[in-house]
């Protein structure tokens, strides 16, 4: 008697063409968006200071570009170098305290403050007790970014169904046993979750931290350039900020698709 | 076959802390010795105490009275951590590692138990095979089917090589036709791999097919064992056609009186 049957799979092909798709849709978007607002702007001559046209835009940036561009790169660093710190400094304090389940519930709320409260209240102090070094906006970028972080590591962290920690339990796992093949596998979405927002809360604490002090970075450009009537490089130092913001988040992206390939 | 492989000595549990309202007792004294090698099967209604009992057995769950031995050893109220290398727990539902492939479900058992080399891998792909899912390796839990899942809940639980499988409903979620298939599977693996195997399940006609032994559990919280019935159906008649067999025909009958006149 052999019930065991050997079940024949197939394998569904990859549709070819879905990649393509998934780049190409949003450019087309973006393309009918520019060329709607070019004519808007131009056939209801709607004044430059609400809104130049978007070629005038790509235009004037990209002939004022070298003057931007130390600017550009400024932002850029800061904006990396607090989203590097603060990702590891997030995960580190959500796996510390989600050890202590008491922790957990005193710390919570704190978090939550944190991540409400828009760091730029808190920057002419910031700056006042750190002194106006441009490089110390990294510590403005960690303070916005790290909470929000925190809050959605911690959450995947505790979120963990009973049944999962019975079969660690039923195995015999060590406590560290637990935390690293069970505990933060579990929470990778939340994790990544937490992570892309950090993405998006780097660049408003570096933009934040410029509007507030100092001569460098994208932000202290826009404030220029709306007082001497340079409305279209504003318009493209909002652009250049919010493309920081999106490749930022897209690499996490690709790394998360790479990593995360299972459903719930 | 005579060596008793577990000692259970009036066990009960309860849950909630002591002399509060919200103190739930769910066994009570429960007693039951378990031979080498035995397939032991417990019947009990939804909610009576059938995966707490199996959990406390697995060392999940600690027994609030009573002690287990195991191997000749008393442990007390709990099985140590480091003796449930001995044992394969198949949960209710799966429990499979939603974020693992099928056989990176299999390589977490040797991982946690630090079993490592040729001799283990090949052990992944061998106990894939029994339950006929060797082409399913590279899958993650949400490509299978439900019933694939419970194989690799099955397989997973085997692959370090226990001296006791607990299966936990193994079949329940299952539909009518894949559990009665999976059922002559699990008969198989204990035929092929003479282990001590403790059962759930509330399926009669599943019980009598593969149990030496049955207990039967008493439906009303704390739950106790109603019932000890001797399956001696002998191994030979055990396979599809066991429906003609006299003697099971007779248990059946006995054993859906009992679950009846407890209703
Ligand atoms: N952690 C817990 N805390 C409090 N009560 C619990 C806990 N676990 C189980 N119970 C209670 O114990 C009783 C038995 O639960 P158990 O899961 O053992 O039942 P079961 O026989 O396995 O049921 P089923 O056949 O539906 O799986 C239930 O009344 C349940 O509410
Ligand atoms: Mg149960």
């Amino acid at each position: 008697m052999n019930t065991t049957t050997a079940v024949q799979k197939k394998r569904k092909p990859e549709s070819i063409g879905s990649g393509y798709l998934n780049i190409l849709a949003p450019l087309i978007v973006l393309v009918i968006l520019i060329a709607a607002l070019e004519f808007f702007t131009r056939a209801f001559g709607i004044s430059r200071f609400v809104l130049p046209p978007p070629t005038d835009i790509i235009a004037q940036t990209i002939s004022n570009f070298p003057e931007i561009w130390p600017h550009f790169l400024f932002t850029l660093k800061i904006v990396a170098i607090g989203f590097m710190i603060s990702v590891p400094l997030g995960m580190l304090i959500a796996a510390l305290f989600s050890q202590y389940e008491i922790l957990v519930k005193a710390i919570s709320p704190v978090i939550i403050w944190l991540v409400i409260t828009p760091m730029i209240t808190l920057i002419p102090l910031i700056m006042l007790w750190l002194g106006t070094d441009p490089n110390l906006r990294v510590i403005v970028v960690i303070i916005q970014a790290t909470p929000i972080i925190t809050l959605n590591t911690l959450n995947g962290f505790t979120n963990i169904e009973g049944e999962k920690l019975e079969l660690a339990k039923s195995v015999g796992a060590s406590k560290r046993q637990t935390f690293i093949k069970i505990i933060f596998m579990n929470a990778m979405p939340q994790v990544f979750t937490g992570i892309k927002l950090g993405c998006i809360f780097s660049t408003i604490g570096a933009i934040s931290a410029d509007f507030v002090a100092g001569t460098v970075g994208l932000g202290s450009r826009i404030v220029q350039y709306t007082k001497y009537n340079s409305i279209e490089l504003s318009y493209g130092c909002i652009i250049i900020i919010a493309l920081i913001g999106i490749c930022l988040f897209s690499i996490v992206e690709l790394i998360e698709k790479r990593i995360v390939l299972w459903k719930n | 076959m005579e060596n008793k492989i577990f000692r259970i000595n009036r066990i009960s549990k309860s849950f909630g802390s002591e002399n509060s309202d919200s103190k739930v007792e769910v066994i009570k004294e429960i007693s039951m010795e378990i031979l080498e090698k035995e397939f032991v099967v417990i019947l009990g209604n939804s909610g009576c105490g059938k995966s707490t009992f199996l959990k406390i057995l697995g060392g999940i769950l600690p027994a609030s009275s009573g002690n287990i031995e195991f191997n000749g050893k008393d442990y007390g109220q709990e099985i140590p951590r480091d003796v449930l290398k001995k044992f394969g727990f198949v949960f209710q539902n799966n429990n499979l590692l939603q974020w693992r492939t099928t056989e990176g479900n299999l390589r977490f058992m040797l991982e946690m138990m630090h079993l490592k080399g040729e001799q283990w891998t090949a052990r992944i792909d061998e106990m894939l095979d029994i339950v006929g899912l060797k082409a399913y390796k590279k899958e993650y839990p949400h490509e299978l089917s439900g019933g694939m899942r419970q194989r690799v809940g099955i397989a997973r639980a085997l692959v370090h090589n226990p001296d006791v499988l607990i299966l936990d409903q193994p079949l329940g979620a299952l539909d009518a036709i894949t559990r009665k298939m999976l059922s002559y599977e699990i008969l198989n693996i204990w035929k092929k791999t003479q282990k001590t195997v403790v059962m759930v399940t509330n399926n009669v006609d599943e019980a009598l097919l593969l149990a030496n032994r049955i207990f039967v559990l008493s439906p009303v919280l704390p739950t106790t064992i109603s019932h000890e019935i001797q399956v001696n159906i002998p191994i030979t008649a055990r396979d599809e056609n066991i429906y003609e067999n006299q003697r099971f025909n007779e248990l059946r009958e006995m054993i859906n009186d009992i679950v009846r006149s407890t209703i």
